[in-house]
């Protein structure tokens, strides 16, 4: 188990961010969590990458995010969703839904 | 709206630079610190969180770099940085920084000077109208391969009646006539023109009118220049009348100041459509054509082929062979100056060639002593590229400042090569520093750099940190590798200057070859006066000849002067003629081979005044007369051409300058060079002038002087001002005229050595400064050996034997590349076989005693060491 890959497949990190900020806005230690908790560990983020994709996507205005305090009296930088991030999730799991069925029929393809 | 979004996000980051970079570090350490505060709630001490985040995240470090370095504005900045640095690195080793940037000062501003001539004249197109339209007819012989940008009139006339792709053809021929005004006579270069002309270059004029052929011989068109420097302005101009060849000519308008075709034209002069020759093999007209637009060269081509056909069947005589040709123009006015241009290109291209190498010896230099900065950069982290950026960087800067200095040394080095260029450089007035030349020059700046830096850069990148703290230079532990790359440098650098050499060497043994050569006749003491007797009718001629003929006799009277005579056909002058010619009791003649000869008209007394030979019979004298026998002087090569061995005294001879009649040969005299002393003496036929009075008013006067030949011009003016006030005059001496023949040859000798020693310069440099910097590093080693009794005599020996070994393998190589590259001379060379030993074992000689001599300074400090302090030394 240790070997086992844990890096976030390619091109869904976005996805990924922008599906847990959906649910409430965050902090990007918050978010690495989550992503983990939810995925049961299978992803894990590191978060250098983490904090870039947060750089690129408040950049990019799907994203805003402001300093305040955490539950535990830390101040830390929350990141909400955007409107313009919210059409982003959709488009982005609308397309991800595609993918992922064609590779699931493909998979499951007999000779 | 994304790229908005990035650009104004960048240019806030910019500016708040430092607020971001706290920003990003604020994020990261509570991250950072979310993860521990994580872990110690499942039970783990401070210590044992810390490690743990660690092994799963990396360090905090790594995380800000990724974060900070996101955004195009961090590209920025970073390069910004490494540019900052590099130029700090500069300013602190101005040695280094000096050196680089004149080197490259001196190559780029050679190649854009050179550019600069090859753009402005071989690339940009024709300052005309429709200028890639634009042809000149050649004739071409296909049996003999021979060619000329000549055409005959009725052949000319048949392509204009008869083409459908040339829009419109003009005839033209010309030159530098005497032009009468109304108070002083001058000399001008006048083109008879059809009316045809104006429509193929599209001519607007600026002042008045075109003409019409109708008004044939007596309506001009002027330049700007020429109204503004005789009537003052072009409006002043018109209506105004002016002589050529005693025509009187209305100035019916004024042509703008930029046109000047043909051959820096200022005067057209209207002339019928038809020509006034008719004959199929004389060869008195350029023509010029316009190609309908869309019309392809080729379509062009192929038409002129199946009409020169037709005429080969119609005239099987005279087109024998011919065919028409039609040659852009551009090409026909510059194809006889491309390979001296190109020699030039290819020349200062070595140039650049030895700088980039000079530079790139001096960064791996630099390289070398940043090993340690490197390789301590590498273990912290950095990428390749993070090694390589600062390299390149300093190498782009270094390159960038050559190239400003070059530009600015470039600047007066066209000056001077346009004002050194010989007469025969097409499109001299044009040449000037462009766009272009700054987009050449750049490119070559970035490509330099590119080069430059290329070994220093892999080296960089490839630095072994471990290794390259183990290596210490200044003790003379230097990889084995690394030196052999800087004797390469300098090898490759004595190759291609050798090549330079080689080549300069070549062309100088050429010029002295020309001015050593025996012309055929005395040259010095001479002075020549070109004279223009306006004639128009016959009886002009007879006056213009009587005229000439006591102003001879009053000439040669004067004090100073031995002798004095005149000629149509002055060797290396403009005028003169040429032609076939038929002999009675001579050799049987070759159909194919027609007897071909010079033709000079001159007075009596020429031969004498002239000290041409005179190897038997007479010479002309005033007997002579146009009532009498007609009668032929004829060179030593001629009478061996078409007499052999018999005695041609006595024989007839015939040809066919003016009049049918057949001349009794009177006299043999030595072959000349006519042209230059570049042509090998050939056949020549002398008439005397009494019996050829059309070729008698345009003529030379040659005076052989006991003084100085310029001190007499103003007595010779005001004597043929007394005879004539109408005569035109230019002065010069036959030894300006002979100098004035090989400019082309001397250009070409004195760029050629002008970049050669440049380029040793150059060598000198690189040599000097490989041997400096190795006896710098071997200082350590020199003490040793000397500590241990070697003497300075060795050391020396040692430093200089390498050098010269160094010298040795490049000047091989050097020899096996300019045999290669002989092509490109041949042609130009006189008097010099291709593989000349003289110019390769000088070359040789001199890149030997420049290696040795570049060397002798360092080895003399290597072998004055004093091993106790070079022991010491760290």
């Amino acid at each position: 188990m240790d070997n086992a890959n844990t890096d976030v497949i390619q091109g869904t990190m976005d996805m990924l961010i922008l599906k847990m900020l959906s649910l409430e806005p965050m902090h990007g230690f918050g978010i690495g969590r989550r992503v983990e908790q939810v995925s049961r560990g299978v992803f894990k983020v590191n978060p250098g990458s983490l904090l870039t994709a947060m750089q690129r996507m408040e950049r990019a205005g799907w994203i805003e995010s402001e300093w305040r305090q955490t539950e535990n009296a830390r101040r830390a930088k929350f990141y909400r969703l955007t409107r313009v991030g919210k059409k982003q999730l959709e488009v982005e799991s609308e397309d991800w839904a595609r993918r992922a069925g064609a590779i699931a029929r493909l998979m499951k393809a007999e000779g | 709206m994304a790229l908005w979004h990035a650009l104004r996000y960048g240019l806030r980051n910019l500016a708040h630079s430092s607020e971001r970079a706290k920003d990003v570090d604020d994020e990261v350490a509570q991250y950072f610190a979310e993860a521990e505060a994580a872990m110690r709630q499942r039970g783990m001490s401070a210590e044992e969180a810390r490690q743990a985040v660690r092994k799963e995240m990396g360090t905090m470090n790594a995380a800000r770099e990724q974060v900070r370095t996101f955004g195009w504005e961090n590209t920025v900045r970073a390069t910004w940085a490494d540019l900052c640095f590099a130029m700090r690195q500069l300013v602190k080793h101005p040695a280094f920084t000096w050196t680089a940037v004149l080197t490259l000062a001196l190559g780029i501003g050679a190649n854009a000077a050179i550019f600069t001539v090859i753009q402005s004249v071989l690339l940009a197109p024709l300052p005309y109208a429709n200028a890639n339209r634009l042809v000149l007819l050649n004739t071409r012989w296909t049996d003999s391969g021979h060619a000329t940008q000549r055409v005959t009139g009725p052949d000319a006339v048949d392509v204009r009646a008869q083409s459908n792709d040339l829009l419109a053809v003009s005839l033209y021929n010309g030159g530098n006539e005497g032009v009468q005004l109304r108070d002083h006579a001058t000399y001008t270069n006048v083109t008879w023109v059809d009316e045809n002309f104006s429509r193929v270059f599209d001519l607007q004029p600026i002042a008045g009118r075109l003409f019409s052929s109708a008004e044939a011989n007596h309506a001009v068109l002027v330049s700007e220049t020429f109204a503004r420097d005789n009537f003052g302005s072009a409006q002043a101009a018109l209506g105004q009348t002016l002589h050529i060849e005693s025509d009187a000519e209305e100035i019916v308008g004024v042509l703008p100041a930029g046109f000047n075709f043909p051959d820096e034209t200022q005067i057209w002069e209207a002339s019928p459509l038809n020509p006034a020759s008719n004959s199929r093999t004389a060869f008195n007209y350029h023509a010029v054509a316009l190609l309908r637009g869309g019309a392809a060269l080729k379509s062009a081509q192929a038409e002129l082929n199946a009409l020169s056909q037709r005429l080969q069947d119609n005239y099987p005589q005279e087109n024998r062979a011919k065919v028409l040709q039609v040659i852009p123009l551009a090409e026909a006015l510059t194809g006889k100056a491309r390979p001296t241009l190109l020699l030039l290109w290819a020349t200062v291209a070595m140039i650049l060639l030895i700088a980039c190498v000079n530079v790139t010896h001096l960064q791996l230099v630099r390289s070398m002593e940043r090993q340690r900065e490197i390789a301590i950069r590498k273990a912290l982290g950095s990428s390749a590229w993070q090694v390589i950026r600062p390299v390149v960087m300093e190498s782009l800067l270094v390159s960038l400042l050559g190239a400003v200095a070059g530009v600015l040394l470039a600047l007066p080095t066209v000056r001077i090569l346009v004002a050194m260029a010989p007469r025969e450089l097409p499109r001299a007035s044009e040449i000037h520093l462009n766009g272009w030349v700054l987009a050449f020059t750049l490119a070559i700046a970035v490509s330099t750099a590119l080069i430059a830096s290329l070994l220093p850069a892999v080296r960089a990148a490839k630095a072994n940190a471990a290794e390259a703290m183990k290596q210490d230079a200044a003790h003379g532990m230097e990889k084995r590798g690394t030196r052999r790359l800087r004797d390469g440098l300098v090898i490759a650098e004595v190759a291609a200057t050798f090549v330079l050499a080689v080549g300069a060497g070549m062309l100088l043994r050429t010029m002295t070859a020309l001015m050593k050569r025996n012309m055929g006749y005395q040259t010095q003491q001479v002075l020549v006066v070109d004279a223009d007797n306006p004639a128009h009718a016959d009886t002009d001629y007879t006056r213009a000849l009587r005229q000439f003929s006591g102003l001879f006799a009053q000439l040669g009277q004067m004090p100073g002067v031995v002798s004095a005579a005149g000629v149509m056909g002055l060797p290396t002058s403009e005028y003169g003629s040429n032609g076939y010619y038929k002999t009675q009791g001579g050799l049987p003649m070759d159909a194919q081979h027609k007897p071909y000869a010079n033709f000079t008209v001159a007075s009596p007394g020429y031969f004498d005044t002239m000290e041409i030979p005179l190897l038997r019979g007479r010479g002309f004298n005033g007997g002579d007369t146009a009532d009498g026998q007609f009668v032929a002087v004829i060179s030593e090569s001629l009478a061996k051409q078409s007499f052999g061995d018999a005695d041609p005294i006595g024989r007839l001879i015939q040809c066919g300058l003016d009049s049918p009649k057949w001349m009794t040969v009177v006299g043999v005299v030595g072959d000349v060079r006519q042209d230059s002393p570049a042509e090998q003496p050939g056949p020549t036929l002398y008439m005397p002038m009494a019996q050829h009075p059309y070729y008698a008013n345009q003529i030379h006067i040659v005076l052989r002087t006991k003084v100085k030949p310029l001190s007499l011009v103003n007595a010779v003016r005001a004597k043929v001002m007394r005879t004539n006030p109408a005569i035109a005059m230019k002065f010069t001496t036959m030894d300006a005229m002979l100098n004035d023949s090989i400019t082309v040859e001397r250009f070409r000798a004195i760029l050629l050595v002008t970049f050669a020693g440049a380029g040793l310069l150059l060598a000198m440099l690189g040599i000097y400064g490989t041997i400096e910097y190795s006896v710098a590093q071997r200082g350590f080693e020199i003490g040793i050996r000397m500590a241990f009794g070697a003497n300075k005599g060795t050391i020396l020996a040692g430093i200089l034997k390498h050098a010269s070994l160094l010298a040795c393998l490049g000047i091989a190589i050097g020899a096996g590349a300019s045999l290669m590259l002989t092509r490109l001379v041949t042609a130009m060379l006189v008097g010099v076989r291709p593989i000349d030993p003289v110019s390769l074992v000088s070359a040789a000689l001199l890149l030997v005693l420049t290696a040795i001599l570049a060397a002798s300074a360092p080895g003399w400090k290597a072998a004055h060491v004093n091993p106790v302090q070079a022991l010491r030394a760290e």
